[in-house]
């Protein structure tokens, strides 16, 4: 009975971008020769001319997402608190400084979209000093925010140009206070969008906010049940071509972090199959156990020199496994999942287009077999359809 | 440093698998009965939390309680751990409760634990006693 | 199939779970004894029953231990579960339940129900046709209920905000309500087949100085998550605070605005019972005196016109009793109750006013939170501090509130918080008590009125 307004979605991912009307779903691989908007109206021109601007909404992680670097004065509290609001911002690339050390950081070379600077509850003051100045002096950086005691606030208004000051991120009880640093950074990602030339011209198409894909998949998360057969606690992977992106139910996790979110985000952010396959492959050669998986998987070394259609399956399977890898006891990491708890893991994105049900059921086994020696069997579900990411998408309005 | 008047803050909490709610609860209103700025981190707290903690909220005084006796497996680290961070020299630090298991000394245990690193150690001392001394200790600094 | 039949399906294909027929069960539960389900009993008995605590890893030793309540004359048979279990640690459960099986020493300190499972402990159940109480302290029990209603556990203590308070320091509160309303929801379908399963509110929370305005409130919410969600029998609880007094108005209070508040979300149907909890806090050493401060429970349990009482131990100061120990209580508090007759009526109107005006306010600002869901409301309440729970470990707890016994050993808030204690209330609960004292004296005070009863 419920007569739903058509609307066409669209997501621009590194490598495929995706385009979803009420009855059809298609998904192109992107040609990196052309502008996206050309790319996109030359293969969906007319669905695209079918919808009116109000009615089209597009999400996108084809810029990269915003690179940050965060400067903290504690690894438990500051540092922590700030990660774990721009990881559920949308944002994919976040180094720490402890500030105490700041003098034995190199400085990175790359442009960084955003800094951080957080420490202190209001009523301690007197935190930061020259050592931050300096070592600002030699960044380069596009924008810059503090978010720490706000008795440190004028003196930091003073020091740095342009820096944006927002009410302190931990409160008086030391727990962490969200909303203003994730609505800051998510308007950044917004700004960074229309700075950028080429998915700036995606507006053409539409009159509604782009949003960062990760930011749509993790509001859906609540309502996935309704969708798909999953319990939780669950985690959800998307496997892109740059990075991978890990959605987690708070309960997997023992922080002492009260937060409104249901579920956490991480990146990591060299492991892709396509852009940042180099690292992969280092990465998987790095991993003692990866030569047993390969065995198991009936291929040799040689397989990560290939390009092949077989080449790309096993990348991905070996991909499954070192996020593994990465989220559980075994490697320390920024934080460690209660893997042995999980119901079911979600896998979205394009792997899911190239690998079966069996394909990824058999590496998780193994995972749990190997690592943590366990007989434990979550559901793995498979999201061929893109409907977390449409159901996300259409309920941005 | 500081004047008589000034607030000092402490933080304080029950370090590892110790669920001793009410001890813990306890001390905070105790310390906030005699004038102190109290930051609970509550039971099952890790060292490195207690730390970092002194340093977000600028602590004077960092006093941690024990009562299951474990506190000798962990408070070797105290030393090596304290010295990781740069600016903690002039921190306060005490430990109090059960200190070990089973029956032990005071007068053994207490310079133990102090070469451990704590300016403050109570075994077994009543709560009242203990603050008793934690005061006496500030006012002995502040007049130096 | 339903999305709860799908999420069943998943949480039941555990790797320490022997396949789960629930076609079976639901045959099981249809056709089970109505002597098997608390809420039949509610219904028919015309005295107070009687349940005690306790659980042993084996299945002998807790099939001892059922033998001897029987013989003691027991109403209700408990069943308590074990740590691991309770932090859905099924690993370490059953490799400590076969060193416990095999070495005749007890590894862990209840019955780990899912790795015996349910076929097994079902035989045991049905053996004594008693009805059984499941006490454990899950955040997340939906293996553990669904196992415990197979066997024919009809009872389920808990829920999302009583069993977690008191015992966590940071497993998401969030989390935990999505948890108990599938535990909600399996217990209502069920309870369309035969007698309605008894779902039973944890009211004791942290068992120090909690005020009877946040028990209550807190009693009332949890019904509330369970009625809206369709199960049909409901108890409410709380444990002993110290004055008869105090506990005589908790009951009256509590049982008239359960039936208010059930009423005014169309639940009016439902059987809502209360339960009391013999002294939770810190017991004497001294046996014969724990005896007696047992006895004394059970009388001010039946001035209270409770529907179950929760019995403790003379040996409850020195770990996990005895089943010797344990069939006495039961033994001794059937004989107290057989021989408590020509009680008098005690009503302090002043004292019931009093509290239904600080619950109905504190509910209220529950209610008022602008979230959509009843149990988000719930959750920012006490994220904000509305409801606070003295002692709670819980990091989302605010900690602000601070009680203090009065010269009659009534617990009163001296210090409010957040809560939205009206202020007449607020001024009433101050001028019981001496709060000229220096503050280190009031302190010395709260820790004399924990341990009232050493």
């Amino acid at each position: 009975m419920n007569v739903e307004k058509d609307k066409l979605l669209i997501d621009v991912g590194s490598t495929y971008f995706k385009v979803s009307t009420a009855d059809s779903i298609e998904q192109h691989a992107r040609d990196f020769n052309k502008k996206i908007l050309d790319d996109l109206t030359q293969r969906c021109g007319k669905t695209i001319d079918r919808f009116a601007k109000e009615d089209v909404y597009i999400c996108s992680s084809a810029n990269g997402g915003l690179s940050t670097l965060i400067i903290g004065i504690t690894q438990s509290f500051s540092l922590k608190y700030a990660t774990n609001i721009a990881f559920n911002s949308g944002i994919n690339i976040i180094d720490t400084v402890l500030y105490q050390n700041i003098e034995e950081y190199s400085i990175p070379s790359d442009l960084i979209d955003v800094v951080i600077v957080v420490g202190g509850i209001d009523s301690c003051g007197d935190i930061f000093g020259d050592d931050l100045y300096n070592y600002l002096a030699k960044l380069n950086y596009s924008n810059i925010v503090f978010v720490g005691s706000e008795q440190d606030a004028p003196m930091i208004q003073q020091n740095i140009d342009n820096v944006v000051i927002l009410p302190n991120i931990i409160d008086s009880k030391l727990h962490i206070v969200e909303e203003d640093l994730k609505d800051y950074l998510t308007n950044l990602y917004q700004q960074d969008i229309e700075g950028k030339e080429d998915i700036k011209h995606l507006y053409d198409i539409t009159a509604n906010q782009i949003y960062s894909t990760p930011y749509i998949v993790n509001k859906t998360l609540p309502l996935i049940d309704g969708s798909f057969s999953v319990a939780n606690p669950f985690i959800l992977l998307d496997v892109g071509g740059a990075t991978t992106d890990v959605h987690y139910s708070k309960d997997l996790v023992d922080d002492n972090i009260v937060t409104e979110n249901e579920y956490d985000r991480l990146v990591f952010k060299k492991l892709g199959v396509y852009k940042s396959r180099p690292s992969l492959v280092f990465a998987a050669k790095n991993n003692e156990f990866v030569y047993e998986l390969l065995m198991h998987l009936k291929v040799t070394e040689n397989i990560f020199e290939e390009h092949s259609e077989k080449a790309t399956k096993i990348l991905m399977q070996v991909a499954i496994f070192l996020v593994l890898c990465k989220i559980s006891y075994y490697r320390k990491a920024y934080i460690n999942l209660k893997l042995l708890a999980i119901n079911s893991i979600v896998l979205t994105g394009g792997i899911t287009k190239v690998l079966s049900n069996e394909e990824v059921e058999d590496i998780v086994a193994f995972f749990y077999k190997k690592i943590l020696t366990s007989e434990h069997k979550p559901t793995v579900v498979m999201d061929g359809n893109y409907d977390i990411w449409t159901l996300g998408a259409k309920g941005q309005e | 440093m500081l004047g008589n008047n000034a607030i000092m803050k402490v933080v304080t909490g029950v370090v590892g698998n110790d669920i001793h709610v009410v001890a813990n609860r306890l001390i905070d209103l105790s310390l906030r009965a005699r004038g102190f700025e109290v930051f609970n981190l509550g039971v099952n707290t890790y060292l490195e939390e207690f730390f970092d903690a002194v340093v977000e909220t600028g602590a004077e005084v960092l006093l941690i309680s024990s009562l299951n006796g474990e506190a000798e497996g962990w408070a070797r680290e105290v030393k090596t751990l304290k010295a990781k961070y740069k600016h903690l020299d002039n921190l306060i630090l005490m430990i109090g409760g059960n200190l070990v298991v089973g029956t032990g000394k005071a007068e053994d245990i207490v310079p133990r634990f102090k070469n451990y690193g704590f300016d403050l150690v109570c075994h077994q001392v009543d709560l009242n006693t203990g603050l008793d001394m934690l005061e006496d200790f500030i006012e002995e600094r502040n007049s130096q | 199939m339903s999305l709860l039949q799908e999420e069943r399906d998943i949480i039941v294909s555990n790797e320490y779970v022997d396949s789960f027929d629930f076609a079976e069960v639901k045959e099981f539960v249809k056709n089970a004894s109505k002597d098997l389900f608390i809420s039949h009993h509610f219904k028919n008995a015309d005295k107070m029953l009687v349940q005690p605590r306790g659980g042993f890893p084996t299945y002998k030793k807790q099939f001892a231990l059922n033998e001897f309540f029987v013989n003691a004359n027991v109403d209700v048979l408990p069943l308590t579960i074990d740590s691991n279990t309770r932090l859905n640690d099924y690993s370490t459960a059953s490799r400590m339940l076969r060193l416990s099986e095999e070495n005749d020493v007890d590894m862990l300190n209840g019955y780990p129900l899912v790795n015996h499972g349910y076929r097994t402990t079902r035989k045991m159940i049905t053996h004594f046709n008693k009805p059984v109480s499941l006490r454990h302290g899950t955040p997340d029990a939906r293996l553990l209920i669904e196992t415990a209603i197979a066997s024919g556990i009809f009872d389920i203590e808990g829920g999302p905000i009583t069993y977690l308070l008191p015992y966590s320091k940071n497993f998401p509160l969030d989390k935990a309500f999505l948890y108990w309303k599938y535990v909600e929801r399996v217990c209502a379908n069920y309870s369309e087949l035969n007698e309605p399963i008894n779902r039973e509110s944890f009211g004791p929370l942290t068992a120090t100085l909690v005020p009877p305005a946040i028990t209550i409130v807190i009693q009332l919410l949890e019904m509330l998550l369970s009625l809206e969600e369709g199960v049909k029998s409901f108890s409410v609880s709380f444990s002993q605070t110290g004055s008869m007094n105090q506990d005589i108005v908790t009951g009256a209070v509590i049982k008239k605005l359960a039936k208010f508040y059930a009423e005014e979300i169309g639940c009016g149907d439902a059987a809502i019972h209360l339960v009391y909890h013999q002294w939770m806090g810190a017991f004497p050493m001294d046996k014969d005196f724990a005896e007696q401060l047992i006895n004394m429970s059970t009388v001010i349990a039946s001035m209270v016109g409770a529907d179950k009482i929760i019995t403790k131990t003379r040996e409850e100061a020195s770990g996990i009793p005895t089943k010797e120990a344990n069939a006495k209580t039961v033994a001794n508090t059937q004989y107290t109750l057989r021989i408590l007759n020509g009680l008098p009526t005690i009503v302090d109107e002043e004292e019931e006013d009093i509290l239904t005006l600080e619950v109905k306010a504190i509910m209220e600002a529950v209610f008022n939170d602008p979230a959509d869901t009843l149990w988000r409301k719930v959750f920012n309440s006490i994220k904000n501090g509305i409801i606070d729970v003295p002692f709670s470990p819980h990091i989302i707890n605010h900690n602000e509130m601070i009680t203090i016994r009065d010269a009659n050993k009534n617990i009163r808030i001296i210090e409010r918080g957040n809560v939205p204690i009206p202020d007449r209330c607020f001024e009433y609960e101050k001028s019981k008590c001496d709060l000229t004292k220096d503050t280190t004296s009031i302190v010395n005070d709260i820790i004399h009125d924990i341990g009232i009863m050493m």
